[in-house]
């Protein structure tokens, strides 16, 4: 990669090292990039069959659509409050909930707030499932067990959250300073007064940080979780797409923007009060 | 301040955290609010462990093991969807994104690019894909241009910021021996970013997995497709077979991406080393 110029009029000549070989690595990736593409967009094998004709054809059906959605109908205003009310509700349960629960498991689940090894790796297992299942699948699931409603969309939003708040969180742990921790043992603490006291105190603004950020997907997600009936701002966003109201529609997606941001705002300077 | 610390050695005065008070009841009320105001029983919370052990049993005791090829084709379907949805996002975003990096672009095309990534992040992307199915259909082509333009809004984002936290140093010098435009990309730039890009592109790919699972809700195929359909057929055991799966080929593919990811970002020498600070 480095091609550095031959220092030029050097005294005697030195040595210039060889070129080092990258074309074989080079061709290697490309090869592998290649042939996954083609795999994948091979229909006879399960891939996705890329259809460029229906675009040239069909294009302006996707044109007339963004058209209505940059006139935003605001007259359908009224009908959100209470329902992005709801969603509101809902991110905040949800956060807090997780928020408590992210306690214990990111101590549990990083290295040196919890040395005993097993223990840790099953913690960590048992995030790693939980992270692998996509927020909808859990509200799909929920909502045919437990019913319609803001409870299966509250437990998914709780399950989303712990899944990437105690990931962070406990990276924040394993790469905070050791020493205090250090110090603490060697003051004869226990574990658990090493946790409270060194490990807690140095990462709470990595975890409000993470929980903000946690709120401001959770107003994101549940705009679609009310798709598979699990509440919030989502169900009307599915009621204005089977009426073809895509003025509607955007006007629904403008005020979840807002929120989101008017959030994002609020974490912003929580995060420089906590510095 | 140090005149004071002269004179009286008195204990400090106690800080007056009244802001900190305020903020922490306003926010505690603020939950409790939600709390109170959210329409749940919250005693069928108590049901629901024995909710769990019941469909748990039902779809894991006895998973529909015969599904498991369609379930394999399905899900290969979905991460080829994530593949040309990541592939095509990414060779849009970086196209887009280097233009509105400062430094690169001018101002009139920069707040423009950046106007329009922040309109795609904010439209979910079933939003996307709903506008999208009118072009092509249910297919799961639809899903794969879904994720590339639902993914444009992060990921040229990512790019610009990349481009722009790059040291400065290896431009200038690039520019100081004498390099025009086009050296300056190519010697001065892209050595500094492409290995983090990759490393987002591959990212892109990850999350890309997980969201084709969600836009299969909407019908265009894949595994998500499937187990909607099985879940509102309530045939809990494939619906178990189905989960196992998107689990472990998601842990499987994180597992290697991020394997990959680290090899690039710290290269063959730091294999194995414990990260220092």
């Amino acid at each position: 990669m480095t091609q550095a110029p031959a220092s030029s009029v050097a005294k005697a000549a030195p040595q210039v090292p060889p070129k080092p070989r990258t074309w074989p690595r080079t061709l290697g990736i490309v090869a592998v990039l290649a042939v996954l593409t083609a795999l994948t967009a091979t229909p006879a094998l399960g891939g996705v069959e890329i259809d460029l004709g229906a675009i040239a054809k069909n294009w302006t059906n996707g044109a007339d659509r963004i058209g209505k959605m940059l006139t935003p109908d605001l007259s359908v205003l009224p009908r959100t409050w209470q329902p992005l009310l709801e969603t509101l509700q809902m991110a905040v349960v949800g956060a807090a909930i997780s928020a408590a629960l992210a306690i214990p498991l990111s101590l549990w689940a990083a290295r040196p707030t919890n040395p005993n090894a097993p223990f840790r790796a099953a913690v960590r297992f048992v995030l790693n499932v939980i992270r692998a299942v996509p927020d909808l699948v859990y509200a799909t699931i929920l909502v045919a067990m437990v019913g319609v409603g803001a409870l299966p969309g509250v437990i998914t939003l709780v399950l989303f959250d712990i899944g990437i708040v105690v990931k962070l969180v406990s990276e924040a742990i394993d790469s905070a300073d050791a020493a205090y921790m250090e110090a603490g043992r060697a003051a004869g603490g226990t574990q658990s007064q090493i946790n409270r006291l060194t490990a807690l105190p140095q990462t709470w603004p990595a975890y409000v940080s993470q929980v903000m950020y946690s709120l401001e997907l959770n107003v994101r997600i549940s705009a679609i979780l009310g798709l598979v009936g699990a509440g919030g701002i989502g169900r009307l966003i599915d009621e204005m797409r089977g009426f073809y109201r895509y003025d509607a529609l955007s006007t629904i997606v403008l005020e979840i923007l807002i929120v989101v941001v008017l959030i994002e705002l609020a974490s912003n300077v929580l995060r420089k009060r906590l510095r | 301040m140090t005149a004071l610390a002269v004179r009286a050695p008195a204990a400090p005065p106690k800080p007056r955290r009244l802001a900190v008070k305020v903020a922490s009841w306003t926010v505690a009320a603020v939950v409790l609010g939600a709390f109170a105001g959210l329409d749940i029983d919250w005693e069928e919370l108590r049901e629901l462990p024995g909710d769990l052990v019941h469909y748990g049993t039902l779809m894991f005791s006895d998973p529909d093991w015969s599904m498991l090829p369609e379930a394999l084709l399905q899900t290969w379907r979905s991460v080829s969807m994530a593949w040309l949805g990541a592939l095509l996002g990414v060779v849009l975003s970086t196209l887009l994104g280097i233009p509105a990096a400062e430094g690169v672009g001018p101002l009139w095309l920069r707040l423009p690019l950046r106007g329009l990534f922040a309109v795609i992040r904010a439209v979910p992307e079933v939003v996307i894909a709903i506008i999208i199915l009118t072009v092509t259909g249910l297919t799961p082509f639809t899903g794969a241009l879904a994720l590339a333009i639902g993914g444009i809004g992060t990921h040229a984002k990512w790019t610009y910021e990349t481009i722009e936290s790059a040291p400065g140093g290896v431009v200038e010098a690039v520019r100081a021996s004498g390099g025009g435009l086009s050296e300056t990309v190519r010697w001065g730039l892209w050595p500094v970013v492409s290995p983090e890009l990759a490393s987002l592109a591959l990212y892109r790919f990850e999350i890309n997995v997980r969201t084709s699972a969600i836009l299969g809700l909407i019908g265009v195929g894949g595994i998500g497709d499937m187990l909607t359909t099985y879940t509102q057929h309530r045939q809990w055991d494939t619906v178990g077979v189905l989960i196992i799966v998107v689990i472990v080929v998601t842990m499987s593919i994180d597992a290697i991406s991020g394997a990959i990811r680290r090899r690039i970002m710290e290269g063959a020498k730091a294999r194995g080393v414990e990260r220092s600070s």
